[in-house]
């Protein structure tokens, strides 16, 4: 599984931890990595993605559908699942404000078993707003 | 001109150059299951 993740687009170091059950991807700085690829990965190396986390930095806008959304690059947003934190963040849409955070992309929904259908888009839930600058 | 040379050189002096905080992913943790 380490190689196979390490081998995605845009990730420089992947550490498995067998005893916990936790991956910890290191991606590198050029804005190429793919959550929705990495699950797609791990499902091909034999095991269940139970639950994704990410830790970001990025201005806050609007996608498309008007919703405020994570800019990490240019080409790419994650659209927050609404909560109390992003209630919080909805001011700063649109300014140069970079925030860090970190969030959960990905849960297994309760009582599925193995399945390699994951969402096309995922949407970040805010867990902890680390950084405003 | 002097003074505007003067002018100049402060205000190149005063500028303290600060790293841009770029924006990445910068982490990415999972859980899973099955491993062995």
């Amino acid at each position: 599984m380490k190689q196979h993740l390490g081998r995605q687009s845009g990730v420089q170091t992947v550490d498995v931890s067998l005893l916990d059950g936790k991956v910890q991807v290191t991606p590198k700085g050029d804005g190429e990595i793919d959550p929705v690829q990495l699950l797609k990965a791990t499902y091909d190396s034999g095991v269940t993605a139970a639950e994704m986390d990410m830790t970001a930095r990025g201005k806050m806008v609007k996608d498309a559908a008007g919703s405020l959304a994570l800019e990490v690059a240019p080409n790419r947003v994650f659209t927050f699942a609404p909560n109390e934190a992003s209630k919080g963040l909805e001011s700063l849409a649109g300014t140069p404000t970079m925030v860090t955070l970190r969030g959960q992309l990905y849960k297994k929904p309760e009582g599925k078993k193995k399945s390699k259908d994951f969402p096309a888009v995922l949407t970040l839930l805010i867990l902890e707003i680390e950084k405003k600058e | 001109m002097n003074t505007k040379r003067l002018a100049l050189l402060v205000l190149l002096g005063s500028i303290v150059v600060v790293p841009v905080a770029k924006a990445q992913v910068q982490h990415i943790e999972m859980r899973v299951e099955g491993m062995t």
